[in-house]
């Protein structure tokens, strides 16, 4: 069960309509690396995860990337808000425009659309929390390459606080996989499937 | 735990050090000092929040900021969250997070009597309100939250 607040996580007011900057922004949600992809992939992992204090964590960090959604999603918006078809074409937003209008849509900055392909859920807790460092590290990359190219104070705070958001997110991954390797067989990691052979954990099967 | 293995991925367990103000955390992104890595892009860029909206009224003005309260310690409570998830027994941090949460607690219970509540469980706590109010204040897209 999961509880909405109306409000952001960071707070977001841009005032000049862009829609190149929308274009470009807008992987953040459906891109690759995006918080849509982050979010579906924690929580998707978390089920058979065999450590409950990661089980917890894939839940609290995938609670936040929802979020994180909401603020990349709600920049798009006021980048796109009362759009003329002029700046439509002007901005080479059109081909969104065709298919979308200003609505919403998960795609990638080069239009390709979300998907589940992006990311993984391997029933593997080295594994799966090793794919969620690199994707802390990619996610922290489109941030950055983002802050390079776009000038505007109003568009560059609230990505400064996702990319950030990266980074701390890495940390804790990090102490999870920690976690989870103290209730390994410390000469071989890779003996058994954590998440399969649970019969094999030092202390039985899900421990907190 | 031996540190010296081999194939396998190692990152170091944070220790709880020395924390942003509120009002820093927020603009760094972190409530710790010790996470607080900036990009050179960044570089020099002053740390606010870009969203200065001129309030029309005392009203306005007020809502602001009591939302502008919310918004700061509900995102050190989401950060100390994920420390504590791997660190439950840091006391120094659940003592934090016991303080904060009432606080937090007892600014969006004030904000939902005063304003509008913004979430579902705040709907029924005034008894000022005469109707099912979900739907009152702007959207948080809208841009008029802060």
């Amino acid at each position: 069960m999961w509880n909405y607040e109306k409000r952001l996580q960071f707070p977001v007011k841009i005032k000049t309509t862009c829609p190149k900057t929308a274009q470009l922004i807008i992987s953040q949600y459906g891109g690759p690396d995006g918080e849509l992809s982050a979010s579906m992939r924690y929580l998707a992992q978390r089920y058979t995860m065999p450590v409950k204090q990661v089980g917890g964590l894939l839940t609290d960090i995938g609670t936040e990337e929802l979020a994180h959604m909401e603020i990349i999603c709600a920049m798009v918006y006021q980048l796109t808000k009362d759009l003329t078809p002029q700046q439509v074409k002007e901005a080479g937003f059109d081909a969104y425009y065709i298919d979308h209008t200003t609505g919403l849509w998960p795609q990638a900055a080069a239009g390709l659309p979300f998907s589940a392909i992006e990311f993984q859920s391997k029933g593997d807790a080295i594994t799966d929390l090793t794919e969620n460092l690199a994707a802390e590290q990619k996610a922290r990359v489109v941030y950055e390459n983002l802050l390079r190219v776009i000038k505007e104070p109003d568009v560059r705070e609230p990505l400064k606080f996702l990319r950030a958001r990266e980074i701390v997110h890495f940390q804790r991954f990090g102490e999870a996989l920690e976690k989870t390797k103290e209730k390994l067989d410390e000469k071989n990691f890779y003996y058994f499937n954590p998440e399969f052979d649970k019969q094999m954990l030092k202390d039985g099967p899900f421990l907190s | 735990m031996n540190q010296n293995h081999l194939a396998i991925a190692s990152v170091p367990m944070q220790n709880w050090g020395e924390l942003y103000s509120e009002k820093d955390a927020l603009h760094s992104g972190t409530i710790f000092k010790d996470l607080d890595m900036p990009f050179f892009a960044v570089a020099g860029e002053e740390k606010k929040c870009c969203c200065g909206v001129e309030p029309k009224s005392s009203q306005e003005m007020e809502r602001q900021q009591i939302m502008g309260q919310i918004t700061k310690t509900g995102f050190f409570l989401d950060d100390l969250t994920l420390f504590l998830d791997t660190h439950p027994a840091e006391t120094d941090a659940l003592k934090l997070y016991r303080e904060l949460s009432q606080r937090h607690r007892e600014l969006k219970a004030n904000f939902a009597e005063k304003f509008y509540p913004l979430s579902r469980n705040c709907i029924t706590d005034s008894e000022e309100q005469k109707e099912f109010c979900w739907t009152d204040g702007p959207a948080p897209w809208e841009g008029a939250l802060i």
